[in-house]
Formats: structure tokens, C-alpha cells, sequence
């Protein structure tokens, strides 16, 4: 017998004004997709042969997989280096990983010139291939968040023996997500290595790999703490600054390490950094904007514990991943390229419909799921 | 490469006619464009899916003052070790052991990483279809399979383009250079650039003078194929699984090992009390 469970929030299931714009920003996007599957891509994107990949790699693919880093950051964080007071934090961060995928997957399938053939890879190897070994880590790591989400919701029905057997091979899940999540995270940075001499020298180096885990892990704790913030707001709950405020000093740290191995990685590899140009520009962006910056925010305790300080702070580093990725893979060929690129409004219409799309997903699952109900919990103690 | 076919491009001899362009588009049945005029005079200005070779026009100031031209022609540079074919995450682009590196239409997925990856930027998509494929020279693989040279050879009326063994090429190559050195640039661009290619380039100058490094022909890419960085990342990659996996077991393990130890402490300190 399912129950229903009472309502827990005030307003629960009515149609607010925040849901009405993601529901009309979603229209947009269908309608774009529409077009893009009936048109092609030449028609509904600026994507040439000088840009083969664009916004939807850059923002959907390799921003999207970074900030869906939280899942596997706080399964490390509370299985495996046992920091159990941050438990009430993995749920939403599993939700949040399961939605990033989902649009990420979505993003991709639109953006392949065959996504009928998005399957390919699982039946046609080529193991020299890094972007194989993407494709396989997040199948199966899109797999291992699918069952996580899907023991939730045995949770909801009550199905106490099924969530007596997950408990049991709880740990096999939990290993494979951060084993596949800390290959791919770093592979998506590798898929770049072969062509160093098309990208600019600030992010064309052999460390893209470990760079890219670094980021995705400052992604994840980022996008926890954002999501945990504003779904506070928006459900009328306390926000954990305390949980948070610790978490924060650990995106501090992490921050500073990134900004070291960037330093580093510059440094031994004879980089020119003190040029004025549009790729030095978004360069110092970055790394001073939205890694040094918040980074200074977050050391201060008194930064960190306020709602605001960890709504910067957070929002920053977040911001810096994505312009992170825009670098790597856009803004690093502006010297190289004889053309420009700016994404047409169809494939902005679909990223930002694929963003309304996860928020709307990540919204029913607080709706329908026990996620911040942890009296419930699924997980081994 | 044992017995692998490729083609001396003697660009010296080349006269500009653009007969191989003509050639290939009817072998290959591709559209005809529409033709430009701007600044280039070469014509069309970029290699696309429905462009597999074109003929670079360029007029280069002499030592002695007057004005020269140089007809290049770019295509696939069908590598020895190719980047396209290291990257396709599905195996579509292959090298056969002839020397074409050939593209199997049912395979792709349309992921673009090969035109990223091309150091040469040959690979083209068909942009204008709702069922896409990647597009380019196929070093007229169905040709040589009929012991027939590609169509550009064949066309070629100035023998610029000279089909054969790329040992033999390579020899025939550096003997001409080695005869005239005063009419060739001393390097013969494919031998070992990226690993080596099929295409062997004989130029007056060098691409550097000829400002076609950012068009098509780097001279930074060194004597390794690109391949092998995504390789060594990829060899690394069964370690890294087994060690992160070891690692978040075994730290798993010993926190829960020391929770229940720090568990009986407590138990028998409160029995001592």
C-alpha cells in the first residue's frame, strides 16, 4: 500500500511564478530541439567546421559534468574519509548529480550529428580513444546514480526487504561512483591533450586531467552549497549554515590548491601570463574573479557563516568552472581560428531549457522523494 | 609502414589549374559551388564536406625583389599514426595498411572529437544535413583497391602529383632536392612531421614563408603523432580505477574498523565504571 505523504512544505505542488518561467523557457527549448533534430545542425546552431564544438559541449557536457560533481564529492566525503556530520548534505547532492547527468546526456544527444546512435559505443570500441572511455564511465555512472535515486524512492513506497538488499551492496555503488566519476572528471580534461597546438599556452598542458578533477570537485562542493541555500529559501527550511559553513572551508582549501597547481603547472611550463588580450582577459577572469577570489571570501569565518558570504563565495567558484570549461575548449582556440563563434539563440534556447529542465526534475524529486528526511535513510550507518 | 601507398606533391611543378579539384569532385560525385572571388584567388577558399582538396594560391615576395607563386595543394594528409582515427570514440576512422585512412559511414556517431583532434583541421562535417556524416579525402581508397591511382594523380597534367610506395617517394623525394637544392626547401614536409603522413610535400620554401602554418600546414606538430598523448592518458587510466578503488575501499574499511573499535572502548570503559 503506498501512503501519500502529507504535505512538508507550504505551496507544495502549485503552479508558482518561478515554475511558470521554467515551464515557458522549457516550450522554448522543445521548439528549438524540434528544429534542430528536423533541420540539422547546420541550420540551428552557428557550429562551422572552424567550431565543431560549441555551447553545448562547453556549458552542457563539460560545465554540466563538473557541477554534477557534488554526488560523488560527498559520497567520498562521508564513506570514505568517514566526515559523517555532513549526512544531511548527500541526498540533495545525489539528486543534484542525477539531474546534472540527465541534462548533460540530454545536451549531448542533441548536440551528436547521429543521436540515434548515441549507443555506439557500447558495442564499438576503440579503447585509444579517451572520449570512449567518457562515454562508458558515464553510462555506468549515470546507471549508479539512477539506482541511487531509485532506493529513495523504494523508501517513499516502503519497500523494506528490496531496500534491505541495496543496503547490503550499498558499498560496490559507492565505490563504482567515485572510482568512474574520478576517471571521467579528469578524462573530460584529457579529451583536450591532443591538441595543444591549436590552444592557447594559458590551458594547453599535460596537467588538463588533474585539473579538471580539481575543478569538478570545486564544482560539486560549490553546487551543494548554492542548492542548498536557495532550496532552503524556496521550501521554507533552515538553511544548515553550520554544515555548510564547514563545507565552505573545505572548498576554500580546495580552491587554493587548484589556484597552486595552476600556478605550478604555469610556472614549469614557461607560460606567458602578463599579456592584455581577450584570452588573457577571460584567463585573469578566472583565476582571480572566481578562484582566488572566493577563496579569500571563504577563509574568513565570519564570510562563511552567512547566508550571503556562502552564496558568493560559492556562486563564484561555481561560475569559475563553467568559464573554466568556456576557456579550455572556446576561448583557448580565439588565437587560432580565422572565425568567430557566438552560439545562435536556438542552441542558447536549449541549454537554458535543459538548465530549466534539471531544476524542474530536481524540484519533484524534493517533492515526491525523502530526501531531506533522513530518519529514512537508505544509506548504511 | 610495409608497402604502403602515398603521393609526392611536388608543389614547384604545380601550375595552379586546378584540375585535381575538378577531378576529385566527379570521381566523389560531390556538388559544384558556387564560385567567389576575394582577396585568396583560391577558389573555394575552404575545404568542407563537400571539398575534399583544394589548390592554395600564394604570391610571395623573392630574395631579389620580384613577386612568385605558389600553388599548394591541401587534403587529408592520410598520417601514419592519425589523431582522427585515436580519437573516434566508435572506431569509424581507421588506417588500412594500403595507406588511406578511410571512414566508415555506419559507425559514426557525429561526435566531432576527430575535427578537433585533426592537427591539420581535414575532417568536415556535413552541416547542412539533418543525418550528418564526417566528410573528407579518402586518398581514393576504392580506386587503389582496382590498382588504379587516385583521380587527382590520374588528372594532374604536370605531374606535381606523383602516386607510388612512400619509401620509394620519400627516396625520389630527397633525390630531387638533393639535384636542384637551390630550387626546394631542404625538408620534406610529411616525412616525419606528427609521426609521418602519406602526403609528401616538396615546396620552394618553407610553410613558414609561405604563411599556410595557421592554414593547414603546422610546423610545430614535432615527429610524434598526436595520438599518443590520448594514448598515455588511456594506459594510465585500468591503474587509476584499481588505485582509487583500493583506496576508498581500504579507508572505508579502516574508518569503520576504528568507529566499532572506539565503539568496545567505550563499552568497557562505562563497564569499569
Amino acid at each position: 500500500m503506498t501512503e501519500k505523504i502529507e504535505k512538508w512544505y507550504p505551496g507544495e505542488g502549485k503552479l508558482t511564478p518561478g515554475r511558470a518561467i521554467l515551464y515557458v523557457i522549457l516550450v522554448l527549448g522543445l521548439v528549438s530541439v524540434a528544429a534542430r533534430m528536423f533541420f540539422g545542425l547546420g541550420a540551428t546552431t552557428n557550429l562551422n567546421d572552424a567550431y565543431p564544438w560549441g555551447l553545448w559541449i562547453s556549458f552542457d557536457v563539460l560545465a554540466g559534468v563538473a557541477l554534477a560533481g557534488g554526488g560523488f564529492t560527498m559520497a567520498a566525503t562521508i564513506y570514505i574519509f568517514n566526515l559523517k556530520k555532513f549526512e544531511p548534505l548527500l541526498r540533495p547532492a545525489k539528486l543534484s548529480a542525477f539531474m546534472g547527468y540527465l541534462v548533460f546526456v540530454l545536451g549531448l544527444f542533441f548536440d551528436l550529428g547521429q543521436p540515434w546512435r548515441m549507443w555506439h559505443p557500447m558495442v564499438m570500441w576503440n579503447p585509444q580513444s579517451v572520449l570512449f572511455e567518457v562515454s562508458w564511465c558515464v553510462m555506468l555512472y549515470t546507471t549508479v546514480l539512477a539506482t541511487d535515486l531509485f532506493i529513495i524512492g523504494l523508501e517513499r513506497y516502503g519497500k523494506q526487504s528490496w531496500i534491505k538488499f541495496f543496503r547490503d551492496i550499498y558499498l560496490v555503488l559507492v565505490v563504482a561512483g567515485i572510482m568512474l566519476s574520478t576517471l571521467h572528471q579528469s578524462s573530460l580534461g584529457a579529451l583536450f591533450l591532443l591538441m595543444p597546438q591549436k590552444m592557447s599556452d594559458l590551458w594547453a598542458t599535460r596537467a588538463l586531467g588533474p585539473l579538471f578533477f580539481t575543478t569538478a570537485v570545486i564544482g560539486g562542493m560549490s553546487i551543494i552549497t548554492l542548492e542548498s541555500l536557495i532550496s532552503s529559501r524556496v521550501y521554507k527550511r533552515k538553511p544548515e549554515i553550520g554544515i555548510l559553513s564547514s563545507l565552505a572551508k573545505g572548498l576554500a582549501i580546495a580552491l587554493l590548491v587548484y589556484f597552486a597547481m595552476k600556478v605550478t603547472d604555469l610556472y614549469a611550463r614557461g607560460a606567458t601570463v602578463w599579456v592584455w588580450d581577450r584570452v588573457h582577459f577571460w584567463f585573469f577572469v578566472e583565476m582571480f574573479g572566481t578562484v582566488a577570489l572566493p577563496a579569500i571570501l571563504l577563509s574568513f569565518q565570519e564570510v562563511r557563516n552567512t547566508e550571503k558570504g556562502l552564496l558568493w563565495g560559492a556562486g563564484l567558484a561555481a561560475f569559475g568552472v563553467v568559464l573554466n570549461r568556456f576557456n579550455v575548449s572556446l576561448t583557448s582556440y580565439i588565437g587560432y581560428r580565422e572565425f568567430g563563434y557566438f552560439p545562435s539563440a536556438m542552441e542558447i534556447f536549449t541549454t537554458a531549457a535543459l538548465v530549466a529542465l534539471g531544476i524542474l526534475i530536481f524540484d519533484l524529486g524534493m517533492r515526491y522523494l525523502p530526501i531531506y528526511r533522513s530518519e529514512l535513510s537508505g544509506e548504511p550507518h | 609502414m610495409l608497402m604502403s601507398k602515398a603521393i609526392l606533391i611536388d608543389t614547384t611543378k604545380c601550375i595552379g589549374c586546378r584540375a585535381c579539384q575538378v577531378a576529385c569532385k566527379s570521381w566523389n560525385d560531390l556538388k559544384g559551388g558556387k564560385a567567389t572571388f576575394s582577396e585568396t584567388w583560391s577558389n573555394p577558399r575552404f575545404l568542407s564536406s563537400n571539398q575534399y582538396n583544394r589548390i592554395i594560391f600564394r604570391e610571395i615576395p623573392r630574395p631579389d625583389g620580384g613577386l612568385e607563386w605558389h600553388f599548394i595543394s591541401r587534403r587529408c594528409m592520410h598520417c601514419q599514426d592519425p589523431a582522427c582515427a585515436s580519437v573516434c570514440p566508435v572506431g569509424a576512422l581507421f588506417k588500412t595498411a594500403a595507406g588511406p585512412v578511410v571512414y566508415d559511414d555506419a559507425k559514426c556517431i557525429g561526435c566531432r572529437y576527430c575535427m578537433m583532434a585533426c592537427p591539420f583541421q581535414i575532417p568536415k562535417f556535413e552541416w547542412d544535413s539533418a543525418v550528418p556524416l564526417i566528410r573528407k579525402c579518402t586518398f581514393c581508397a576504392e580506386r587503389q583497391a582496382q590498382g588504379l591511382a587516385p583521380s587527382c594523380v590520374t588528372t594532374c597534367p604536370t605531374g606535381t602529383l606523383l602516386f607510388g610506395e612512400r619509401d620509394e617517394l620519400l627516396k625520389e623525394a630527397h633525390r630531387r632536392v638533393g639535384t636542384e637544392p637551390k630550387k626546394y626547401y631542404p625538408q620534406v614536409y610529411g616525412e616525419k612531421i606528427a609521426g609521418g603522413t602519406s602526403k609528401l610535400y616538396l615546396t620552394a620554401v618553407s610553410f613558414e614563408e609561405l604563411g599556410l602554418t595557421q592554414k593547414g600546414f603546422r610546423t610545430d606538430l614535432g615527429d610524434i603523432p598526436q595520438g599518443i598523448y590520448g594514448r598515455a592518458w588511456m594506459s594510465k587510466v585500468p591503474f587509476v580505477a584499481v588505485a582509487v578503488g583500493g583506496l576508498a575501499v581500504g579507508l572505508h574499511y579502516l574508518h569503520k574498523r576504528r568507529s566499532s573499535v572506539q565503539g568496545e572502548e567505550q563499552k568497557e570503559d562505562q563497564s569499569h565504571d
